[in-house]
């Protein structure tokens, strides 16, 4: 029984004893729960603390934030207001400037005594002013308007030409044109000639035309003549006879009036719609020239210049003028885009193409103290060879006319005199050659130079073509040699090179300035040397058409002229071209004529 | 040796080496066969003209009083600091003018036009060398491989007409050619520099229209010469790459790009500078192809016309001047070279 009893006991005092363990386990576990619960919620409670504090920081930064922002965009506005400004002060700029590219380059000087070459010419003409110009669209490149003369007359005989000048013309120190400033003009030019033998006045002969200047009065000067001159209003409107500053053109000093000579830093001015203000210009290279309105020119009051600034960007390849005027770069490429791409452009409608008359000779000449040039038979074979049309149709498609005539087409005493040898004549080539011995086992070779510099348009391609139709002839060796442009005027100058193309800009519309080609002394061909009486008849025939006004008789002596340049073929005509320009649609007022000038005061940005 | 000996000694040993170029220079344009003057006339100059232009540029005198001439306007401090530029003798073109003057007129644009065009082809070629050898031959790695091989193949004027036409002709964004807009005036000479004048002007118009006609010839001449260095840089950093330092590095538990940039870039770079300081001093000797196609006004357009023109004292004037630019530029590489790899001085 107590075992029974004992046993009951010790059962519920286990049972006792688990319950309370367990009882207490629970209670230890719970409380022990709490107490992470409590450190938990603690915890909890300082996160929440810390993430209120954390969401006032994220609002503080986004408030911040926000306010920088708000600079940020009012700084990003005021950016973007002033890279507005600046567009708009650059498009602004832009209209009142025109920036034309070019191939052209100023030969050396700026100086009328000296310069003789086409742009030096064109920028001079911006920059001065003669006494008479050449009437814009003029299509004889005869008509003639007044400029610095108000008026002018000649005598019966031809010999004496008053003008009478315009008033209240100023040189840019306030100084007034007056009749003094053309006789310097003049005289000093004439007086220069010994030493500028290559300038634009020896070659013009101003000192053979020209006796000598008076001062009649304040505004009126006297020029009197050796004899009676056909062309003379011709040479007076021309560049070389530009009324010169005394202070920028002294007497017995040629300058060229880049900004390390003479000029220093002060801007170049004669009379003209414009100034030259900057030339920059490293070795034979221009870099820039920029021109600003004359803010004396005479012309002002009619609204010219229509531009205030000309800049000029030079550039040594036609194919990247042409991409610079397609890019915008640049709002007129005149001089030399070539004849192939302007056939392409004219269907692009990003560019306007201007295209008009032009009197530009090109012409092959043979330097005769190289042997065997100084036999006309080797001339002339030359000349027969040449195909003058397969070079215009498949260079100038449409932009150039084949020529055999010295004297252009159009112009009194044009003619065909050259015809006679025919083109691409092989038969009288090879028969002519072969009486000197040559044959296609022992062949003439000689060197044939083309300008390489953008001078002049396409040279590389018409020497290769030249070259061929040499060649085509199987008696003849030719080896291409190019130089760029003042490398070719001075081998030009120095009797280097043994065939070459030469190009001639004309300095006034009268057969007189085309036929003394023939015997042109600053060609240096030696055709006076070689050929001394065919020389003396032409010069004899040429004095005689420049001192008379009979036309008939004129014409008459230009014909025999040719005639015998045609038996001499010291040099043979080939093609005269048109003259043509690119710009962006919006420019306007370009007048392309027969006299090549680029009136440049004329031009205009529209709208 | 210390940098600083090192320094002075491989600055002296210039001095010998300019010695032996200008000489060759000299030699090549008097002794060797071919008289320059005889050669400007074509050979067919009257004995007056070859006679006057001798005398103009001093070549009838003795041989050994022109080799002294030549040296002496070379070293002439004085007449650098009169003028500006060192007397390099007159050209045979415009026989007024010095040769001298006429180098150093152009140098700037080619100076410029030198910078920029290596800071991109650094930039792009580096980074992508990196790249190309961190993903060694997978897809990347075979289109930047690709990349590079065209870049270096692509012929320059090529590059630059395809941009011109884009960027210019299409786009109308970009300038084609020359070195500023038209529009805007030249920045006030200083440095000759368009960009840093612009700033030392402080005219933010011409620093942008200069930045903007600089971009075209500058990206088509960088990203030419990066094929160069995206090939040498990867082919450095893969040889690198395999070496104990890095696997320690790595080891180490460095972030992959402390180890790839500050390890290894840093580590295969010397070759990269010695390319980086070669081809500076072939750009400063003038980029013939890219300054033609953009009409760029600088060193190598000047050399073009000058050898067109067979003026032999401008070309002569002009080897001199590439030549000193390289001694320069080999001398601040090998100082750099001495400056990261103590090893050099040892």
């Amino acid at each position: 029984m107590w075992n029974k009893v004992e046993l009951s006991i010790v059962v519920l005092v286990l049972i006792g004893i688990i319950v309370s363990s367990s009882t207490m386990y629970y209670t230890t576990t719970v409380m022990s729960n709490l107490s992470t619960l409590t450190s938990d919620v603690s915890t909890l409670t300082e996160n929440v603390l810390n993430l209120t504090s954390s969401v006032r920081d994220l609002a503080t930064i986004t408030r911040v934030l926000a306010e920088a922002m708000g600079a940020f965009n009012e700084t990003l506005a005021d950016l973007e207001a002033r890279l507005a400004a600046i567009e708009a002060s650059l498009a602004a700029k832009a209209k009142e400037t025109l920036i034309v590219g070019t191939t052209d380059a100023v030969e050396n000087t700026l100086d009328p005594a000296q310069a003789y070459d086409y742009f030096g010419w064109c920028i001079m003409q911006q920059i001065s002013g003669t006494l008479v110009s050449v009437t814009p669209g003029s299509i004889s490149g005869t008509d003639f308007q007044p400029e610095l003369a108000t008026s002018w007359n000649a005598s019966t005989d031809g010999k004496i030409w008053d003008f009478t000048l315009r008033q209240n013309v100023r040189f840019p120190d306030g100084t007034e044109l007056n009749a003094t400033h053309v006789k310097y003009s003049f005289d000093r030019s004439i007086a220069l000639i010994p030493s500028t033998p290559d300038g634009a006045p020896a070659n013009l002969y101003y000192d053979q035309i020209i006796n000598r200047t008076e001062v009649l009065s304040k505004y009126k000067v006297r020029f009197f003549l050796n004899n009676a001159y056909g062309p003379m209003l011709g040479i007076i409107s021309c560049r070389a006879s530009a009324i010169v500053d005394p202070t920028y053109a002294p007497w017995m000093t040629q300058v060229n009036y880049t900004a390390d000579h003479a000029r220093s830093s002060t801007p170049l001015a004669f009379v003209g719609p414009y100034y030259l203000s900057k030339w920059e210009r490293v070795g034979d290279r221009d870099i820039e020239i920029r021109l600003d309105e004359n803010p004396y020119y005479w012309n002002a009051t009619s609204g010219y210049p229509k531009t205030k600034t000309i800049i000029f960007r030079f550039y040594r390849d036609a194919s990247t003028l042409r991409l610079a005027v397609e890019a915008g770069d640049i709002d007129m490429a005149f001089r030399h885009i070539s004849a192939l791409d302007v056939l392409s452009l004219q269907t692009n409608t990003n560019v306007k193409v201007w295209i008009g008359p032009g009197a530009p000779m090109f012409f092959m000449c043979f330097q005769e103290d190289h042997a065997p040039f100084n036999d006309s038979r080797v001339r002339m074979a030359l000349a027969a060879a040449i195909n003058r049309t397969a070079v215009v149709t498949t260079l100038f498609p449409g932009l150039a006319n084949a020529t055999y005539s010295m004297i252009p087409p159009g112009m009194l005493a044009h003619g065909d005199a050259f015809k006679e040898l025919g083109d691409a004549n092989l038969t009288l080539t090879t028969s002519l050659l072969a009486q000197l011995g040559y044959s296609s086992t022992n062949k003439l070779k000689f060197d044939l130079w083309y300008e390489s510099s953008g001078h002049y348009q396409l040279s590389a391609e018409q020497a290769a073509l030249y070259k061929a139709q040499f060649e085509a002839s199987g008696v003849m060796e030719v080896t291409l040699k190019p130089a760029d442009w003042p490398s070719y005027r001075t081998n030009r100058n120095n009797g280097i090179m043994d065939v070459f193309v030469y190009g001639w800009y004309p300095d006034y519309f009268d057969p007189d300035d085309y036929a003394f080609l023939y015997w042109a002394s600053w060609l240096n061909l030696h055709y006076d040397v070689w050929s001394p009486t065919a020389y003396a008849q032409q010069i004899a025939l040429y004095d005689q058409a420049r001192y008379t006004t009979n036309t008939t008789l004129r014409i008459q002596l230009y014909n025999q002229i040719e005639d015998i340049a045609a038996d001499q073929c010291s040099i043979v005509p080939l093609f005269v071209t048109k003259l043509w320009a690119v710009t962006k649609p919006k420019v306007s007022g370009l007048v392309l004529d027969i006299t090549q000038d680029m009136r440049y005061w004329l031009i205009y940005i529209a709208g | 040796m210390g940098l600083r000996v090192y320094i002075i000694t491989r600055t002296l040993l210039t001095i010998p080496t300019l010695l032996l170029l200008l000489t060759m220079v000299f030699l090549v344009m008097r002794v060797l066969p071919g008289d320059p003057v005889d050669l400007h006339f074509e050979r067919k100059g009257t004995p007056e003209q070859i006679a006057q232009m001798r005398q103009i540029l001093g070549l009838d005198k003795p041989i050994w009083n022109q080799y002294v001439d030549y040296l002496w306007g070379i070293v002439d401090i004085g007449y650098l600091l009169q003028h500006g530029y060192p007397n390099l003798g007159k050209s045979m073109q415009v026989t007024s003018q010095d040769v001298g003057r006429q180098i150093f007129s152009v140098f700037p644009a080619t100076l410029e036009l030198a910078i920029y065009s290596m800071i991109i082809a650094s930039v792009i070629g580096i980074l992508l060398g990196t790249v190309s050898s961190k993903s060694y031959n997978s897809l990347l790695d075979h289109v930047i491989r690709g990349f590079g091989t065209v870049t270096y193949a692509i012929p320059v004027f090529f590059l630059g007409i395809l941009f011109q036409l884009i960027f210019g002709v299409y786009l109308h964004w970009l300038p084609v050619s020359l070195r500023i807009n038209p529009n805007v005036e030249f920045p006030a000479h200083v440095t000759g520099l368009f960009t840093i004048d612009s700033i030392l002007e402080g005219n933010i118009v011409k620093l942008f229209e200069s930045l903007k006609t600089l971009l075209l010839p500058s990206l088509t001449l960088g990203i030419i010469l990066s094929g160069i260095f995206i090939r040498l840089t990867r082919m450095n950093m893969l040889e690198t790459l395999r070496l104990d330092f890095i696997t320690a590095a790595r080891a180490r538990g460095l972030r992959e790009s402390t180890v790839t940039y500050g390890y290894a870039l840093r580590n295969a770079f010397l070759p990269i500078l010695t390319m980086m300081g070669l081809q500076f001093a072939m750009l400063l000797g003038g980029a013939v192809l890219t300054e033609t196609t953009f009409e760029w006004p600088g060193l190598g357009s000047y050399i073009v016309g000058r050898i067109n023109y067979r003026d032999y004292t401008a070309i002569q004037g002009a080897v001199v001047m590439f030549g000193l630019f390289v001694t320069l530029v080999s001398l601040v590489v090998d100082i750099l070279y001495a400056y990261f790899d103590p090893r050099i001085r040892l």
